[in-house]
């Protein structure tokens, strides 16, 4: 595992120095901004005495968090082994004493940082709610890890996507597609009918769902294990992958 | 109670021999000489070789087995086995495509072998592969960067990835880019050095944690002349604290920085030894001697008392009056080096001016033709047997076939 920390300084370098990064945290921001400018507007205009909460309306019962997600993952993972293997790099990677799994969690975490490093500004919104009336706090840090929760499960999944193949657009279209499809079966929630065992695992694995919880302050154990779930089956396979190569 | 001690020893030699596997000419005569030899005398030369064994175990720093590696029905390296030990520079020679890279790959690690076994610096190369990693400094076929780091940069990393202690990591680094001569460059963006400053950078990685063991595969591939040579003299300088092995496909390379070699061709191991063995099957196709004088004289006294098997004119038509040029070349190759100064003494006491000899060397490709015409030789010659075999098979299954 010593060989964690370079690859991890390496791999949020690589991020930084080149434009992707910082158009992609420009492009977050810049729809997030317009998400936050609508929100306000909509509560300034209606009665306070409705039971939502800007930082609920924010996070919860929206389309425009896995929209931003959906957008946004793909784009950030595809090159994390795609780019390597088209370019060779991996094979002097490899050949240095790493063990493959220092190798995935060296890029996942970088990937993670980065995903943090978009939503960090975001907090400027909280502090500006807080000049107009109170925040419940601990809703805020529940959205908060839930936005964690829900990015990292997904990052997961595009670093699995990226070791499958050497194409980069490859793996962002994988990667779209198994969000996608995640997120089409969560809306099943509103498809199926309730109390059957189809809307219970539409429910369970719905993101809507689960962000909604979140947003009210809810941290239900069962999205924590779906979550970690998400987060730990990819990673897992995809240190079997980077094994496999060897093979090819 | 001897002659039992005799025994065993005698037995362990042949199995030593049998897992070299690669030089079979040399072996058989070996063991036929044992056989031959009366009990004394193949007691002290077992003796002897089982001591030049063991002394030679100790030295060696990478060892194939049996080395096979299939890409689903591509047998791309079949059955390759040998030894390189510590010190040797040794160019790993071969046509595009003849399964050196495959092997090298599987050296450093990236690869595993289909079967067979590795060990670097003693550890297996699956079973121990981080610390056969650790020994082996890799420069791959393509030379891979990252293109937004700067050389400097890249280098620190790649020895903080290679397990070099902080305090040494800046020394390690000026080392490697001195060696590798791109100290004037740490600063600048790998993406835009040139060719032949990334193969150097390459090389530099491959030297920043130091370790006992190089593997380079094809170091000047794609560069002008002037890089090839800088490369290479880097190359044999690196000779005096490391164990070098190189892949190439060009002969010269090898004589230029190598002290031995190892052929291999369509994934099968040809033959392996000292860089002048090899210079010396160049040299089968004879020499060029430009000669003043009567023409005839001096084929006929190269013919006569030189013993040449053929001479050939192949005077250039712009060539001074008086001056002719002939194609000389002598049945056995061996004994060319001879040849050549008994033809010029022959030739010189006949009275004619001898103004230039030439080497006429074999191409590669020639040299690879001779090895893979004797191997096809040698298997046709047991071919028989192996028919027999199959002929008593298909007998056998008739006959359980007229059974049932």
């Amino acid at each position: 595992m010593r060989a964690f920390w370079p690859i991890f300084k390496r791999e949020l370098f690589a991020f930084f120095v080149t434009p992707l990064a910082w158009v992609l945290i420009i492009a977050f921001l810049v729809l997030q901004g317009m998400h936050f400018y609508v929100l306000v507007d909509h509560f300034a205009g209606v009665d306070v005495s409705t039971d939502q909460t800007p930082v609920q309306a924010f996070f919860g019962d929206t389309i425009l968090l896995y929209l931003i997600l959906f957008l946004l993952v793909p784009a950030m993972t595809m090159r994390l082994f795609s780019e390597e293997r088209r370019s060779g790099t991996i094979e002097t990677l490899m050949t240095a004493p790493v063990s493959a799994f220092a190798v995935v969690l060296a890029k996942y975490l970088s990937a993670v940082v980065t995903y943090v490093a978009m939503w960090a500004p975001t907090l400027l919104y909280l502090l500006i709610l807080q000049r107009t009336g109170a925040i419940d706090w601990k809703a805020a840090a529940a959205s908060y890890l839930g936005v964690l929760l829900v990015g990292g499960g997904y990052l997961s999944i595009g670093l699995l996507m990226s070791s499958l193949t050497k194409s980069q657009f490859l793996a962002l279209v994988g990667t779209a597609l198994v969000i996608l499809s995640l997120f089409i079966v969560g809306i099943g929630e509103f498809i199926a009918p309730p109390d059957t065992t189809l809307y219970e695992i539409c429910r369970y694995v719905s993101v809507w769902a689960q962000m909604s919880d979140f947003a009210n302050g809810l941290v239900d154990t069962r999205h924590l294990v779906l979550d970690a779930t998400l987060i730990v089956v990819p990673l897992f396979v995809t240190t079997r992958v980077v094994d496999a190569w060897r093979w090819g | 109670m001897v002659e039992v001690e005799v025994e065993v020893e005698v037995e362990a030699e042949v199995e030593v021999e049998v897992e070299v596997g690669a030089t079979e000419c040399v072996q058989d005569a070996h063991k036929k000489s044992i056989v031959a030899a009366g009990p004394k005398t193949s007691r002290i030369e077992a003796r002897s070789t089982t001591q030049h064994a063991s002394r030679a175990n100790s030295a060696v720093v990478i060892s194939v087995h049996h080395l096979v590696k299939r890409y689903g029905t591509h047998l791309a390296v079949d059955d390759v086995s040998f030894e390189v030990e510590k010190g040797e520079v040794v160019g790993f020679l071969g046509p595009n495509g003849a399964g050196k890279s495959t092997t090298l790959r599987i050296l450093s690690g990236f690869l595993g072998p289909s079967t067979g076994v590795v060990k670097i610096a003693g550890h297996d190369i699956e079973r121990d592969s981080f610390e056969a990693r650790k020994s082996i400094g890799y420069m791959p076929e393509a030379v891979p960067l990252y293109p937004e780091m700067r050389v400097g940069e890249y280098l620190a990393f790649r020895a903080e990835l290679k397990n070099v202690p902080r305090a040494k990591r800046r020394s390690f680094v000026d080392d490697a880019m001195e060696k590798a001569a791109v100290t004037d460059v740490a600063t600048t963006l790998i993406g835009k050095l040139s060719k032949g400053y990334k193969q150097r950078v390459g090389l530099a990685d491959a030297l920043v944690a130091q370790p006992p063991i190089l593997i380079l595969d094809e170091p000047t591939a794609g560069l002008d002349p002037n890089q090839i040579r800088e490369v290479r003299s880097v190359i044999r300088n690196l000779g005096e604290d490391h164990t070098v092995l190189l892949s190439t496909h060009i002969l010269s390379e090898v004589e230029a920085s190598c002290t031995k070699v190892i052929l291999i061709a369509k994934g099968k191991l040809l033959a392996q030894g000292k860089t002048d063995d090899i210079r010396a099957m160049r040299r089968g196709a004879g020499v060029e001697i430009t000669v003043r004088g009567d023409r005839e004289l001096a084929t006929n006294t190269l013919t006569e008392k030189a013993d040449a098997t053929s001479v050939s004119n192949i005077t250039a038509s712009d060539a001074a009056e008086g001056v002719s040029t002939l194609l000389v070349s002598w049945e056995k190759q061996a004994e060319s080096a001879t040849s050549i100064e008994n033809a010029i003494a022959a030739l010189v006491g006949a009275g004619l001016f001898v103004r230039e000899v030439k080497g006429v060397g074999n191409t590669l490709e020639e040299v690879f033709a001779s090895l893979t015409a004797e191997k096809e030789k040698t298997e046709t010659e047991t071919k028989p047997d192996a028919g027999t075999e199959t002929k008593t098979r298909t007998r056998t299954k008739k006959k359980k076939e007229g059974k049932t």
